[in-house]
């Protein structure tokens, strides 16, 4: 009797969570996507932070844990997560999530890469031979993104498949209806010449047909020197660039000295969710974006 | 020898003819001419050199005899038929050596990787080992030679290290190579919602500064030793780890237990040698707290215990060997802090400590020095993730020269320049 009260107890508080499909994600934006298809049937959880540089996070053991319970684990893919996410598949010793396994998931190999390179040399700071890797700032590869993950859940969750095609079918009708609104709101700012900090914001800014004319790093990764903000300072001058953006985790000393010293607008934009206050989801995401850029 | 001729002339016309009476290679401009090509399945290469600058107030002849007595002799960690020199073992320029890095995965169930450290004296193989990708329930065996899990930084590479050199510790008790076995490893991940990670490992235990598995004997067969029989040195781990907001906490308790054969040149006059049993402690504690991606300040200490219970043999002056029994219980420990304040500089400072050194020959402590210490302080400066310089200070105050001790300043300037693929390193 007491035996079975036990096992009663212990099953009582597990099978919720056993039911459940265990999603890791490399990075929040991802994080709500797949919440937004899977909604209740799954647990999602994100690997890194939004505020933090996404080329940079932090191996840290707690995070080999996460990868150790997933059953499925989604990355954006393009050499973003070089630097931290393989030490982490390998000693999470979880054979469904290493890559090549079917629970392992790459974004990236279902949208097309811009700026990939013919050559690949260190000596053009940090490349990435795959293309730039931050297309999730295209918002019409969200879409994709979210039919990518859709997929993948469906095949691993076949019994719950309907509600994840009908949960798409309505975020996909929300999107586009967003895409609209984006792009109305953009209308003004078409043909306008912008500089950024990193190469973040090329799909965004290729997208919504926004000139970009250059980056303050001087190579991708390395810091601008003195010299080269003084260079700067004279193209944003002479070019009549208007916006100057940047990202959240870079200092925002450089872009405040350029901002000040030829009076063009600066705007500090969110990359991911949870990156600023406010954007709670993919929607909040590139709502923030463009109130931002517009200066709304 | 007409035909000779004959024979060799068509040879030659049928030579030169040769591209005549190939396939006319414009017309199939698309096809891809090399179907068997297996570039794409080239392993991850890298290769990355280590080089100093130094300067220390011992002469390099008297430093490479110093000893800490209990633990080393005849140098900072020169062992016995050692190959190559320890890592800035001169005054002037050190080639420290030159790392060859190949890594891939094999198929659907292993990865192999290779670590390969070159010196002008030679090759060695400082890690060579497969390891399972696809064993059920969070275990992984992982075989070949590798650096044992013991510890926290016995595991790392030479070149992910806060500091150019080991802390005494480390040299002292597992010599400069580590607890580097040729071996098998089993471990498990526990389904948590935090870190907790348990391992065993069985290993030959060549380790010559604890362990040694070759047998010896003295001039006179008086007394000899037979070679380990198998494997010789077993050890455990058990490492878990927790974040609260950007602090992480990680720690870790090992255990290493194994024979030891340590053959100082008994077959000589002069020479001694030990055969023991010998247990080493480790408990390991890294605190990091993240401002940021790029900044951060992090704690690190590690404490090692060793006890080794056996005989000691040392051959007289008139070739005659004595045996007694011997017993050590010594202790050593070092602590480090980290602080990056920018992206591309971190500056450190480390603390090392023997604290205790009770050595006893036939129940008589020998009374040796303890509470031998070093204090180091480094600044890193790094181009970029490829590249770094390090500017080291150390004050030693560990090392005896003809039973004095004596002070030693180093100054070092240290570059560590990678190319290729090289992996991510783990926490």
């Amino acid at each position: 009797m007491k035996k079975i009260f036990i096992i009663s107890f212990i099953a009582f508080f597990y099978l919720p969570v056993l039911a459940q499909l265990k999603v890791v994600t490399a990075y929040p934006y991802i994080s709500d996507i797949a919440k937004k298809i899977g909604g209740n049937s799954i647990q999602v959880d994100a690997l890194a932070s939004g505020t933090w540089d996404p080329h940079y996070i932090v191996p840290k053991p707690s995070l080999i844990a996460k990868v150790r319970q997933a059953d499925l684990l989604i990355i954006n893919g393009a050499e973003l997560e070089i630097g931290w996410m393989p030490p982490l598949i390998r000693d999470s010793k979880n054979a469904k999530v290493q890559p090549g396994a079917s629970g392992f998931l790459d974004l990236s190999a279902h949208v097309d890469l811009i700026d990939k390179p013919e050559n690949v040399s260190r000596a053009h700071g940090d490349v990435h031979p795959s293309g730039n890797p931050h297309y999730s700032l295209n918002p019409d590869n969200i879409l994709i993104l979210a039919k990518a993950i859709c997929d993948k859940l469906c095949a691993l969750d076949n019994q719950n498949s309907s509600l994840y095609r009908a949960n798409l079918e309505q975020f996909a009708s929300a999107w586009d209806a967003k895409l609209k609104e984006w792009g109305d709101k953009l209308k003004s700012m078409q043909g306008i010449k912008v500089i950024q900090y990193h190469k973040l914001f090329d799909y965004f800014l290729n997208r919504f047909g926004i000139d970009l004319v250059m980056e303050i790093e001087p190579l991708p990764g390395i810091p601008p020197t003195s010299a080269h903000i003084k260079k700067i300072i004279d193209v944003v001058k002479t070019g009549s660039v208007s916006l100057i953006i940047t990202d959240v985790y870079h200092s925002q000393k450089p872009v405040k000295m350029i901002s000040e010293k030829t009076k063009a607008r600066y705007a500090v934009l969110p990359h991911d969710v949870n990156s600023v206050a406010g954007v709670t989801d993919i929607f909040s995401l590139f709502d923030e974006i463009v109130r931002r850029i517009t200066n709304d | 020898m007409r035909i000779n001729k004959s024979l060799f002339i068509f040879g030659i016309l049928l030579f030169f003819s040769a591209p005549a009476f190939c396939r006319d290679s414009t017309e199939n401009k698309s096809a891809n001419t090399s179907p068997f090509s297996q570039v794409k399945f080239l392993p991850d290469i890298s290769f990355i050199t280590d080089v100093s600058g130094l300067f220390r107030t011992i002469e390099d002849e008297e430093f490479a005899s110093m000893e800490i007595p209990g633990f080393i002799h005849g140098g900072s960690g020169e062992e016995h038929g050692h190959s190559h020199a320890p890592a800035n073992g001169k005054t002037g320029f050190n080639f420290n050596y030159a790392e060859l890095a190949l890594y891939s995965v094999v198929d659907p169930y292993f990865e192999l990787t290779g670590i390969f450290h070159l010196s002008l004296e030679g090759f060695e193989i400082e890690e060579a080992f497969f390891n399972t990708t696809c064993l059920p329930f969070g275990f992984s065996i992982k075989a070949g030679k590798f650096l044992s899990s013991f510890g926290r930084l016995n595991s790392q590479h030479a070149h992910s290290w806060n500091f150019a050199d080991q802390p005494l510790v480390n040299n002292a008790l597992l010599g400069h190579h580590g607890i580097d076995e040729v071996g098998a490893q089993i471990s498990w991940l526990a389904p948590m919602n935090f870190y907790l990670l348990c391992g065993t490992e069985v290993l030959m235990g060549a380790n010559e500064n604890s362990f040694g598995n070759e047998g010896f004997h003295d001039a006179n067969d008086r007394y000899e030793v037979k070679d380990a029989k198998g494997p010789n040195l077993y050890t455990g781990f058990i490492k878990t780890s927790f974040d609260v907001n950007n602090y992480t906490i990680y720690a870790g308790f090992s255990g290493a237990y194994g024979g030891s054969r340590i053959n100082h040149g008994l077959d000589a006059a002069g020479g001694h040698a030990v055969f023991a049993e010998t247990w080493l402690l480790g408990a390991d504690i890294t605190q990091k707290w993240y401002v940021d991606s790029y900044r951060y300040v992090s704690l690190q200490a590690e404490y090692i215990y060793r006890i080794m219970d056996g005989d000691h043999y040392h051959v007289e002056s008139d070739s005659v060997t004595e045996k007694t029994s011997l017993l050590k219980k010594q202790s050593g420990l070092y602590g480090e802090l980290i602080i990056k304040p920018f992206r591309r500089w971190k500056i450190g400072m480390r603390g090392d400590l023997l604290p205790m050194n009770r050595v006893e020959l036939s129940k008589i402590d020998q009374e040796l020095p303890d509470n031998m210490y070093k204090v180091s302080a480094m600044m890193d400066c790094m181009p970029s993730e490829f590249s770094l310089f390090r500017l080291q200070y150390n004050y030693d105050r560990s090392k005896y020269f003809e039973e004095k001790l004596k002070t030693n300043h180093e100054i070092m300037l240290q570059a560590n320049i990678s190319i290729g693929a090289h992996g991510a390193h783990a926490f």
